[in-house]
């Protein structure tokens, strides 16, 4: 039997505070950037605010409902990912009005296309890390 | 009265797989090349911009050693760090140098040698937030961009193959085009090409390669003077960096080429229809035919049906990347953004051969530098030349 390929959990923290993300992950809550003057959220996590400049950045936790805005399905990859090939991948728009990169899990192959409701699901990387991923509401 | 800074020469490698050589040394070769085509000494040349490569990317002094490598003393050094748009926003700025009088006689290089030193590596957010879930590559990148034009648009594999068929048949009258991809290709091979990224095929994608290309960049008077007869004028420039990057939800099949396609036209006084060649950066076939909706070459979301309906050969009403571009010539790394310029510089020239388009008078270049997240591409530039 082999073991599954490695999936290291990412350091916090690198280029911006990321720790509120990685923190609410593990108690799989999905935690995202929340711009408090304009009220809109964005994701990847930026040191300023996208919509306004200003640092009045707080986390909060969106609701993990959404739809596919893009789909695909990767089947050629780095080899990290080589063991998990085919990889459903896809952009999702969440509720909030913002879009996460994710796997697609536990859905009929069918169900995953453009404009399909998804919730939010949990991977696991290592030490059981959980990362969020989006499931098809079927 | 503003003088016109032309291009007065150019030079290129051949594409080349695992060569074992450095951005150096192929840059080296154009640049040696280049002097024996113009009669120009190194000491002619003042200026220098060097297109930051992949394969020498932990190096931050890149430019500067280039210059050492080149026996150059330039009083106007540039670092282009615009990936694919490198070539094209390095000619343009030395253009804008040489009217400010920082120096006369500028080289624009652009060298890589990426097929043995595979991708970059370009931290920031990109560990943490498309590492983990598998979504690395620029091909992952384009099949959910592809998916999104084909929910909202309609893509048909057809016209893409269109477009992978037609530059390979360029590719096959390029000497410098990579061997291996010097033989044609049917519509038939194209659809069987296996799927990378859903709807993105193999056949829709670039190869890196090895090779680079040079430009040198002066005044008309100059080229003039030094008895430079050949030479083409970059009529308007115009890029945009990080296009709908103040969105949470922005439209992906939206790119900076509809911001920066009309007005590059309008600087130049041109419809589309006055568009003798085009030479768009072509990564991958989608991005080819998202150009040609931006510029107004046909409606927005009509480019399978007007790539179908077209002849895009080099005897053509639109020739296309009449060299076979990146996708049949090969992708020389971050030189890559050189290499249609390169073949629109050549067409201008005349120098085309069995490819040479008709009595060119003008060509329409453009670039395109790095993937952003969830959107298309980051840098979007564009160029005229004019014979």
């Amino acid at each position: 039997m082999t073991s599954p390929a490695p999936r290291p959990v990412p350091r916090p923290d690198v280029y911006v505070h990321t720790q509120p993300f990685w923190t609410g992950a593990r108690e799989r809550k999905l935690l995202l950037q929340f711009c408090t003057d304009t009220g809109q959220f964005q994701h990847h996590p930026r040191p300023v605010s996208i919509h306004s400049g200003s640092r009045n950045l707080e986390w909060r936790e969106v609701c993990g409902r959404g739809v596919i805005y893009a789909c695909s399905i990767l089947r050629v990859g780095r080899p990290d990912a080589a063991a998990r090939l085919p990889l459903d991948i896809a952009t999702i728009e969440l509720e909030e009005g913002v879009r996460i990169i994710a796997n697609i899990i536990d859905s009929p192959a069918d169900s995953i296309r453009i404009d399909a409701a998804v919730v939010l699901a949990w991977d696991m990387l290592d030490d059981d890390m959980p990362y969020p991923a989006f499931k098809v509401v079927g | 009265m503003q003088q016109n800074i032309v291009i007065a020469g150019y030079a290129e490698t051949p594409i080349a797989l695992k060569t074992g050589r450095s951005a150096f040394d192929l840059a080296g070769e154009v640049f040696a090349d280049l002097l024996a085509k113009t009669g120009l000494s190194p000491r002619d040349i003042d200026g220098l911009s060097a297109t930051l490569p992949l394969s020498e990317s932990g190096n931050v002094f890149l430019a500067a050693y280039m210059a050492d490598a080149l026996g150059l003393t330039p009083t106007w050094l540039n670092a282009s760090g615009l990936g694919g748009c490198s070539a094209v926003g390095g000619v343009a700025r030395a253009q804008s140098a040489i009217r400010d009088g920082a120096c006369k006689i500028a080289l624009v290089v652009s060298a890589d040698a990426v097929s043995l030193s595979g991708p970059g590596h370009f931290g920031a957010y990109r560990a943490e937030f498309s590492e983990p879930q598998g979504v690395q590559t620029p091909a992952a990148a384009f099949g959910l961009l592809m998916s999104r034009y084909d929910h909202q648009y309609g893509l048909d594999p057809t016209a893409l193959g269109k477009i992978a068929v037609t530059q390979r048949e360029h590719a096959c009258l390029n000497a410098n085009a990579l061997e291996k991809l010097r033989k044609p290709l049917t519509m038939e091979d194209y659809l069987k090409s296996r799927m990378i990224a859903d709807p993105l095929r193999v056949l829709d994608c670039v190869m890196f390669c090895d090779g680079a290309n040079a430009f040198l960049v002066m005044a008309e008077s100059e080229a003039r003077a030094r008895g430079l007869s050949k030479m083409v004028l970059p009529t308007a420039y115009a890029e945009i960096t990080n296009y709908a990057g103040d969105q949470s939800c922005p439209d992906i099949t939206e790119s900076g080429f509809w911001r920066i396609g009309p007005q590059v036209l309008a600087k130049a006084g041109l419809k589309p229809d006055a568009i003798d060649m085009f030479q768009p950066y072509d990564d991958f076939t989608i991005a080819v035919m998202m150009q040609m909706e931006a510029f107004g070459f046909c409606e927005r979301g009509q480019g399978s049906a007007y790539v179908l309906a077209t002849d895009l050969s080099h005897r053509g009403v639109l020739p296309l990347n009449t060299g076979g571009g990146q996708i049949s010539a090969g992708q020389p790394g971050l030189a890559g953004g050189g290499l249609n310029l390169a073949e629109g510089v050549r067409q201008l020239f005349g120098e085309g051969e069995g490819r040479q388009i008709a009595d060119p008078k003008t060509a329409l270049v453009t670039g395109i530098g790095t993937i952003p997240y969830g959107r298309n591409w980051s840098t979007s530039a564009a160029m005229i030349l004019e014979a």
